[in-house]
């Protein structure tokens, strides 16, 4: 029977080899690989059932301490004081110097702000402008700033809503020409990008922790665990129809840490 | 008789046949249960020898991780094999740590003298975690970027030194042009050497402290020796996992980043969900309060509650559980036999509340879709978990002590259980002092 197995083990690891150069599919060279080693298990557990062995053995087990020594020989008590506790001074220093390596791996990040500066031109990714009429209602794209496509950070969503459309954001009057209005897409809560509007509400949604935003009042936080509202993008128009930045977002875009403005 | 040769070789020159004697009588408890363990340290194994054949072909940068990783898996079936094995060994490894790490919970195989064994494993339980992110990372696909990303903010949220921290692992700003070369570096060198190392360590200290055991002898170790009958058993543990996880890897594919795409920080899937022993942290911070306090016109993001306090306090809560379970039972005694999860009622409720906490928070990383099959909206499903987190783990850890409580008695009515009696003998003081128990 266990040789049978150790037979049936090499058949299995032959076909699996044989399968692998025939370029099978990998779901049928796995198997095989299964059933090699289903076979050796086997031919394990058979053989250990037949040893038949006693299973009430026993070793003694030994206490597990404290030991119980002779007092330290006179010659070593009297230069013990040699290791005292300031050379734990020496220990911190080797550690100071082992950690030197990562910190000098920390550089400094790029300069606070993303790629868009005034009249730059919005881009899709794969490098077109985007006409002010370009979106039908409702419509949604992803821009970059024109030569910056994929810089980081400066990922934006231009959301279309109708013209005209009360839009409830102080001091930011004029920054929607034909109702295209401009957030950055990366997420405030934990940076995952906005991928998701709800054109029904006027609501960006993050797929990664469902943070809602609205798009009516400034991009503020509706539910969900973000706290800060999306940076808006202020838009214009160029003298050829095309969507333009009037400037970099006004406010810090991603997600905050200990050291950013807000 | 060629291995008879070569033991007289070794022998006479290290005198070394007495330690093959020495592991080859040694005998070893044996329960279904120990076999747990083995499962995560075989799983490791294949995960060591998959991993250092997918370094043939992976290229650790930023443009060329994607590419790589789908050239192989569709230049030959056993690139792509491998992969999935490798992707399963993972997942089989952090579940098998987990339920070995349970078994040794929930039958006090953590108590003195093993408190720094269950360190040990439980710091391996971490840094087998960290492993999973960064290899589940290294595709660089539309599914792990959205995932590092998460772990980037929550970095940053830390304190003082987050904005540093985060910088070291990418090279720079978020998306960091060194953050492939870098994790590569971490899953492929420091974190395998690190769990190798402490696995050396975790052996070492249970060969050397002998393995507990459920037989009610404190005096021996009952069971079997490791030649042949241990030997056989864990080699069919060894072949058993092997073709566990060749079944899973041939079966259901696991990751499929063909389907993903590369990734780019504009681009996410819906919906987004991490590999499942992260889901409870990703769980964590789709419930964690949308509140950002600033100290000083500094901001503390709303992820540094859910993302590092929350991980961090459970962290400290596991490793510090065998002095606390010390310091609560009054035992200061070396154990070497276990207890049954019945007869300790407070250990299997503290547990199973643990326990029953990570599967709220894992449950809800999921939210999203559950709202879509209940037709619940989002905020009320979050509502709900928010409750969840709380009620569920206090509420599953009474009813388990309860019951615990009660197979116990009944045990002892049965006489299957010695009673415990704490006796007390007025001692010369006139006070009294607690007589040492004799069973385990």
């Amino acid at each position: 029977m266990i040789r049978a197995t150790l037979i049936l083990a090499l058949v299995f690891a032959g076909g699996a080899a044989t399968e692998a150069a025939r370029h099978a599919s990998p779901a049928i060279v796995g198997w095989l690989g299964a059933l090699t080693f289903a076979a050796l298990a086997a031919a394990c557990g058979l053989s250990a059932k037949r040893l038949h062995a006693p299973d009430d053995l026993t070793e003694p087990r030994e206490p597990h301490g404290p030991s119980h020594l002779e007092p330290l020989p006179q010659d070593v008590l009297s230069r013990r004081g040699v290791f005292g506790r300031i050379w734990g001074l020496a220990l911190g220093a080797v550690a100071i110097l082992g950690v030197v390596p990562f910190v000098a791996l920390a550089r400094r990040p790029s300069p606070s702000g993303t790629a868009w500066f005034p009249g730059a031109r919005l881009v899709t990714p794969d490098g077109k402008p985007v006409r002010v009429d370009e979106l039908d209602l409702g419509g949604v794209t992803t821009v970059f700033p024109e030569g910056h496509v994929e810089a980081p950070l400066a990922a934006t969503m231009i959301v279309k809503v109708e013209d005209g459309l009360p839009i409830a954001a102080p001091g930011r009057e004029g920054w929607t020409p034909r109702g295209n209005i401009a957030y950055s897409k990366i997420c405030t809560h934990a940076g995952c990008p906005i991928a998701i509007y709800r054109r029904a509400s006027y609501q960006l949604y993050c797929p990664c922790h469902q943070s809602v935003f609205d798009v009516l009042r400034a991009g503020k936080p509706l539910s969900g665990p973000a706290t800060r509202a999306l940076p808006q993008l202020a838009l214009d128009v160029d003298a050829h129809g095309y969507l333009i930045a009037r400037g970099d977002y006004a406010d810090h875009v991603g997600p905050d840490d200990w050291w950013s403005t807000i | 008789m060629i291995a008879r040769r070569i033991a007289r070789f070794f022998d006479e020159r290290f005198g070394s046949n007495a330690a093959v004697r020495y592991f080859m009588v040694k005998v070893y408890p044996d329960h279904w249960s120990f076999y747990l363990g083995e499962f995560a340290l075989y799983s490791f194994a294949l995960l060591v020898a998959t991993g250092i054949w997918l370094t043939f072909a992976y290229v650790p940068s930023a443009n060329g991780a994607y590419a790589s990783v789908i050239a192989l898996s569709r230049a030959t079936p056993v690139g792509y094999l491998v992969r999935q094995v490798h992707h399963w060994s993972a997942v089989v490894f952090v579940a098998a740590i987990l339920i070995h790490m349970a078994r040794i919970f929930f039958t006090g195989a953590f108590r003195k003298p093993r408190e720094l064994n269950w360190i040990v494993g439980f710091t391996m339980l971490v840094l087998a975690s960290l492993t999973g992110f960064t290899g589940y990372s290294l595709p660089n696909d539309a599914l792990s970027g959205a995932g590092v990303r998460i772990a980037d903010s929550v970095a940053l949220s830390v304190p003082l030194v987050g904005r540093w921290a985060a910088d070291v692992i990418n090279g720079g700003g978020y998306p960091g042009p060194l953050l492939m070369s870098h994790f590569y570096t971490i899953h492929v060198y420091y974190l395998p050497i690190a769990i190798a190392g402490l696995l050396s360590l975790h052996l070492g200290m249970l060969v050397y402290q002998k393995h507990t055991q459920f037989e009610r002898d404190p005096a021996h170790v009952v069971g079997r020796r490791f030649w042949p009958d241990y030997a056989l058993r864990t080699l069919a543990a060894f072949a058993m996992s092997v073709a566990v996880v060749l079944v899973l890897a041939s079966s259901i594919e696991i990751n499929p980043i063909e389907n993903y795409g590369p990734y780019h920080d504009w681009t996410i899937l819906n919906p987004a969900a991490p590999d499942w022993y992260a889901a409870f942290l990703d769980g964590a911070l789709r419930l964690g309060p949308s509140i950002e306090w600033t100290f000083f016109g500094h901001p503390l993001p709303a992820v540094f509650w859910p993302g590092v306090v929350l991980p961090t306090l459970t962290l400290a809560l596991i490793g510090a559980w065998p002095w606390i379970d010390g310091h609560f039972t009054r035992d200061e005694r070396a154990h070497d036999v276990l207890v049954p999860a019945a007869s300790a009622p407070i250990r299997t409720g503290a547990g199973t509340a643990l326990i029953l906490a990570g599967f709220v928070l894992t449950l809800a990383a999921s939210d999203d879709q559950q709202s879509r099959t209940f037709h619940l909206s989002v905020v009320w499903l979050v509502m709900i978990y928010r409750y969840a987190f709380v009620v569920v783990p206090l509420l599953g850890g009474w009813i388990a002590m309860t019951i615990a409580r009660e197979i116990h008695l009944r045990r002892v009515d049965r006489g299957r259980e010695p009673e415990r009696r704490v006796i007390y003998r007025r001692n010369a003081q006139g006070g009294f002092d607690e007589e040492k128990a004799q069973s385990i």
